[in-house]
């Protein structure tokens, strides 16, 4: 019953892209297209809600259904791949996300659309992008977590891409596509390992076999992990990787609060978590992907301080938010990663849904620059961005105070690299505290820009402030499942999912352990770490008050001092200039050497050589011809003996 | 006669029959084409319907003797590997009499019936040939009127495309010729019977010096027909010059009979040569995939950046063929299919868009033609996806299957085969969101999909959908072919790569009924 759930679920996006996009270039009336694109993922919801709770009535270990529908492939060789789906509890709880985040963002799309062109097309696209993302959370197997790995890119580019004739939302489109099959081809290539190490690509062959058959600590598990972790750098902008996310910001807000802040973008966690076994089997990938995402939570947040543009500094904040998810992940705190990642969905989304109110009021002003006492106007955008604010600054109470807490103790319970990773991520805590009251400061308080502000304020009707209430309330009460001294119910609930240790079976039947569970930190402990947090975010806020409280002149003076930092974090590491002035400059040098000088010269030049010595040889039979087809004849004959003979004894 | 005898002479025959129509009668050479074709793909699917893909010998064919001094035979017949291109070669050219019957040419309209008549003959007869010598035949036959396609309806170069075209495929047959010729007698020895079947000269045992020049010979001869970098000269020329129908056939369809004849040739009759030579080649291939790549993210034209787009995806195909095991072989013959498919589609999207402007195929001269053309940019984005082989299309099956096997064999020219996958995103976005996106340049309207469009991608966009839902549709009927022609060199390389016996025992090739 689950299993048919899940394809109902799976379905039922598809069904209203695949209907949406049949209506081609005639515009339906918005009615339809609304009632099609929310419908379809309302209902998604409701079915997931209802296996979730018969999930429930079940008992703890029988929690996973798997369902095929047909064969994909049979090479032999036992590789067999079915198109199937398994639904346990680590799925369902990022399908909740997906379709309930996923259905306010709908709805909150209908008014927040209205007056673009291509209506039916988003809704078509963003009904797309959930299919991919179920698909992708559902998938039995590494070929189609692969596929919905890559169709979620498709409708990630799509939708960056959805103002097509902007040049700039374009080249930003490719760039995240381009970026993104880097991604996939770390993957490819794990399966490939895989498949040559374990001879499967399913999910519960490969977890059971690969603690026997690849060695622990090897090159094979380092390999494996760490190109599945490509895939996930790729897709949840970790640094190198990370250059496409504050690009994508292109595409529509309500694009931004799904795909690029709530859900697809978490993908790369999702991926840790689901091939745990894997990267345990590794301890030194496991210590990279916690080092890459305690670097990427650092400098993205410095990078978020300089930004200017509202929605960009939320992307920055994304990015650092998944940098601690990604930390929480290598140090083995999985149920902490996933439980970041539930609270960031309600609050992300709802900053980028409230910045969509924003933008919407100063009709389409994204600049902080242009914004400024705004919280008499906009007063219940302001309320709602600050409690965003709140909760992704861990003020105690709301929800980011219980997750990024958590991983902030975990990392400190993980011996002295857990010490550094502690450091890395309280000090990311402050600059988060900083420059998320940086940007409410700046917008909502201070003094009214230069200017003023673009004519009257376009207020938000209920389809879109209503969305916006709820993920506010979940904002603030989304933590409580699980708080520190008490209760801990994600970790409970993901426990067979995540929790236990590799074993591998030894000849005489006992059993070893490889990788590590992480060690819960000790009462005390965890009051420090609190402690810390809490301080630090306090600090953030107010030196942030001090700033930003009271008009520019106090923030202009600081940075006038500082001109280099600012532009390198303005420009952003200068990740985009190196890769620039690289990669991409080679390639296409390398391209256009090839096309301009070995093709024609080298390639050609040589076929027009052979072609010389035939109108040559044939000159010179020109002179001999006798016109007796006879001799022709013998002389064809003659000739294809010589060659035969020729190559008869050479190849003797 | 067999199925396979009709299927081979059927085009013939109506070639003859266009002879019957008075010349510069459009309508009587179109309908005789169309016809012709309509029924030869019919009777494949008939053919394909009546197929036991547990077998992997030849079937539904004939043995019959034919020049009976020089032990020539008429020995045709089709396996699970030449079905699949049979059908690809009916349907296509189906699709090609169909697209051409609405527009034709002005000059000679009987005669470039005719030609395609015979052209579809000869690659039938290449795909089912079991003796070498009619493989020789018809290959020839082939080269033949496609080259009288370019030299009469081509552009202002047709001359020198049609000339080096001939020249190249000329070097390559002529070498072929002689390596079957040399193969026969060899196999013969002093008093042994002569015989050109396939099926009898496999069980021959050469020696590696003998295997390794005669599978050199052929292998030239079916990587020039390819292409194969470095012996794509006659591409550019040829594909750039011919009418975009026969630019559409060259790609489509002639190309795999050269990644067929390795396949199906090169590789069962000449194993220890094939296993000697296999890094050479599959280095070529994954050069192919490279500097194809890069040719195609530097070119200016529309058309040419597909031609070299198709340039890499061949390599994919040579590199799965190389790697001898059966899953990379099978990705090899289903992406021979999907190439087919995905590259008929592209080229005909090239003629749509060039219709938005006067023509013009040049890349810089189109753009934004999105707003005006849905359908069109909607097919073109399934069709650009498929290309650059999104998981989940048609394409990326193939390319993974090719991937895994490569990586048994060769891990790194597998990995590095991956990032012609990379480029395939950027040369393709680049094609599609220069003429689709930005500013509008040119007439949309003109471009949007009208019925005939629709009738040609719309069998070609469902093939890719559905072999990209269920690939095991097609690998299932491959793979007794398949493990035919590659066994002997699989197990031959496990042995000599690792100096231990294969993990899984060989299957015998008689138990697969391969002979």
């Amino acid at each position: 019953m689950i299993g048919t759930l899940g394809w109902i679920v799976l379905g039922l996006p598809l069904l209203g892209a695949l209907v949406l996009m049949a209506f081609g270039a005639k515009e339906p009336p918005k009615r339809v297209t609304q009632l099609v694109g929310c419908g379809s993922i309302g209902l998604a919801f409701l079915a997931t809600v209802v296996a979730f709770f018969s999930m429930l009535s079940e008992h703890a270990e029988e929690r996973t259904h798997v369902s095929r529908l047909w064969e994909w492939i049979d090479i032999g060789q036992g590789l067999k791949v079915d198109l199937a789906i398994r639904i346990d509890q680590l799925s369902i709880m990022m399908m909740l996300v997906i379709t309930g985040v996923g259905f306010l963002i709908h709805l909150y799309s209908t008014e927040y659309m209205a007056h673009e062109d291509g209506y039916r097309r988003f809704f078509a696209e963003m009904n797309f992008f959930v299919f991919s993302m179920l698909l992708l959370v559902e998938a039995a197997n590494f070929v189609f977590l692969i596929v919905g790995w890559a169709l979620v890119g498709l409708a990630s580019y799509l939708l960056i891409g959805f103002y097509y004739d902007r040049p700039v939302a374009v080249a930003a489109a490719k760039k995240a596509f381009v970026i993104n099959v880097l991604g996939d081809i770390g993957m490819v290539i794990a399966c490939f390992l895989l498949v040559r190490e374990l001879g499967t690509l399913d999910y519960d062959q490969v977890f059971a076999l690969a603690p026997q058959f690849i060695p622990a600590g090897g090159g094979v598990a380092l390999s494996i992990a760490l190109l599945l972790f490509v895939g996930a750098m790729a897709k949840s902008a970790q640094a190198p990787l990370h250059t496409w996310l504050p690009d994508a910001m292109e595409g529509p807000t309500p694009v931004s609060a799904l795909i690029h802040a709530a859900t697809m973008v978490t993908a790369g966690v999702y991926l840790v978590v689901r091939t745990h076994v894997l990267f345990e089997l590794s301890p030194l990938a496991m210590n990279i992907v916690a080092g890459v995402g305690a670097f990427t939570l650092l400098m993205a947040a410095t990078i978020a301080i300089a930004q200017v543009d509202i929605k960009r500094v939320l992307a920055w904040s994304t990015v650092s938010q998944i940098g601690y998810m990604i930390m929480a992940t290598g140090l083995g705190a999985y149920a902490s990663g996933m439980f970041h990642f539930l609270t960031h969905a309600f609050f992300k989304a709802l900053l980028f849904l409230t910045a969509g109110i924003i933008i919407h009021a100063l009709h389409g002003e994204q600049s902080l620059d242009k914004m400024g006492a705004l919280r008499k106007p906009l007063r219940f955008a302001y309320f709602a961005f600050a409690t965003g604010c709140l909760a992704i600054a861990g003020v105690p109470g709301f929800s980011g105070f219980f997750s990024k807490d958590e991983i902030i103790s975990m990392a400190a319970a993980q011996g002295t690299y857990g010490w550094v990773l502690f450091g890395v991520s309280t000090l990311g805590a402050f600059l988060t505290a900083f420059y998320m009251f940086r940007l409410l400061l700046r917008v909502f308080h201070g003094t009214e820009p230069e200017g003023g502000y673009h004519g009257e304020f376009h207020m938000s009707g209920a389809a879109m402030t209503v969305p916006v209430a709820i993920l506010t309330v979940l904002s603030i009460i989304g933590g409580w499942i699980q708080v520190p001294f008490g209760w801990k119910k994600v970790t409970d609930w993901l426990e067979p999912v995540v929790g236990g240790i590799p074993q591998k079976v030894n000849a005489d039947g006992t059993l070893t352990a490889v990788g590590h569970v992480a060690a819960e930190p000790s009462h005390n402990l965890e009051v420090i770490t609190i402690s810390a947090s809490l301080a630090v975010a306090l600090l953030g806020i107010l030196l942030a008050w001090y700033i930003f409280a009271n008009g520019p002149e106090r923030r202009l003076r600081i940075s006038a001092r500082h001109p280099h930092l600012r532009s390198f974090l303005e420009d952003a590491w200068r990740f985009d200039e190196v890769y620039d002035e690289t990669v991409v400059l080679a390639g296409r040098a390398s391209g256009d050497g090839l096309r301009d000088h070995v093709e024609p010269k080298v390639v050609i030049g040589a076929g027009r050589g052979v072609q010389e010595l035939f109108s040559d040889m044939a000159r010179f039979m020109h002179q001999i011809q006798s016109g007796l087809v006879r001799t022709y004849a013998v002389a064809l004959m003659a000739g294809l003996a010589a060659v035969a003979v020729i190559f008869i004894l050479v190849s003797r | 006669m067999s199925l396979t005898t009709v299927l081979i002479l059927l085009p013939l025959v109506g070639a003859a029959l266009t002879l019957l129509v008075p010349a510069g009668n459009r309508d009587g050479a179109r309908s005789i084409g169309v016809l012709i074709a309509l029924v030869a793909f019919g009777f494949n699917i008939a053919a394909f319907a009546k197929f036991d893909q547990s077998r992997g010998a030849l079937q539904l064919g004939d043995r019959a003797s034919w020049i009976s001094d020089l032990a020539v035979e008429w020995n045709v017949g089709l396996d699970g590997i030449s079905i699949w291109m049979t059908l690809l070669t009916t349907g296509l050219f189906l699709l090609a009499f169909i697209a051409i019957a609405a527009r034709m040419p002005d000059s000679h309209p009987r005669a470039l019936i005719a030609l395609l008549l015979l052209a579809e003959c000869g690659l039938l007869g290449v795909f089912a040939a079991g003796d070498l010598v009619l493989f020789y035949i018809f290959w020839e036959a082939m080269l033949v009127p496609f080259a009288l396609l370019i030299w009469m309806w081509g552009d202002r170069t047709r001359g020198r495309a049609a000339a080096s075209f001939v020249i190249y495929t000329m070097v390559g047959s002529l070498l072929m010729l002689v390596a079957i010729l040399s193969a026969a007698f060899m196999a013969k020895g002093p008093n042994g019977t002569l015989t050109f079947a396939i099926a009898d000269l496999a069980n021959h045992e050469w020696t590696q010096s003998q295997s390794t020049w005669l599978f050199a010979a052929f292998a030239l001869a079916f990587l020039i027909k390819l292409p194969m970098f470095p012996f794509h000269g006659w591409m550019a020329g040829a594909y750039s010059s011919a009418p975009l129908v026969v630019t559409a056939l060259l790609s489509a369809v002639m190309s795999k009979a050269g990644a067929f004849g390795l396949l199906h040739i090169a590789v069962p009759l000449f194993p220890v040569g094939a296993e000697q030579l296999a890094l050479p080649v599959g280095s070529l291939a994954v050069c192919s995939i490279i500097y194809g790549s890069l040719m195609a993210w530097r070119a200016q034209t529309m058309r040419m950046l597909v031609a070299y787009s198709s340039l890499a995806h061949l390599g994919f195909i040579v590199l799965g063929i190389m790697s001898f095991t059966s899953i990379g072989a099978e990705g090899a013959v289903l992406q021979m299919f999907n190439h087919g498919v995905v590259t008929a589609a592209a080229f005909a999207i090239v003629g749509i868009i060039a219709r938005a402007k006067h023509g013009t195929e040049e890349m810089d001269q189109i753009s934004g033609l999105a707003k005006g053309a849905p359908w069109l940019a909607g097919i073109f984005l399934v069709v650009t996806m498929a290309a650059l082989a999104i998981p989940g299309s048609n394409a990326f099956a193939g390319e993974f299957f090719i991937l895994i096997g490569t990586f048994e064999r060769h891990p790194v020219l597998a990995v590095l085969a991956c990032f012609g996958t990379a480029y395939a995103a950027v040369y393709m976005l680049r094609l599609y969101q220069t003429t689709m996106n930005g500013p509008l340049d040119g007439e949309p309207k003109k471009a949007e999909l009208r019925g005939l469009d629709v009738l040609y991608l719309a069998p070609l966009v469902a093939a890719m959908v559905v072999v990209g839902l269920w690939p095991a549709a097609v690998t299932r009927t491959t793979k007794a072919s398949v493990e035919c022609a590659t066994t002997a060199a699989g197990s031959l390389g496990l042995v000599t790569a690792e100096g231990q016996p294969p993990r899984t025992a060989p299957i015998t090739t008689e138990l697969l009924g391969c002979r």
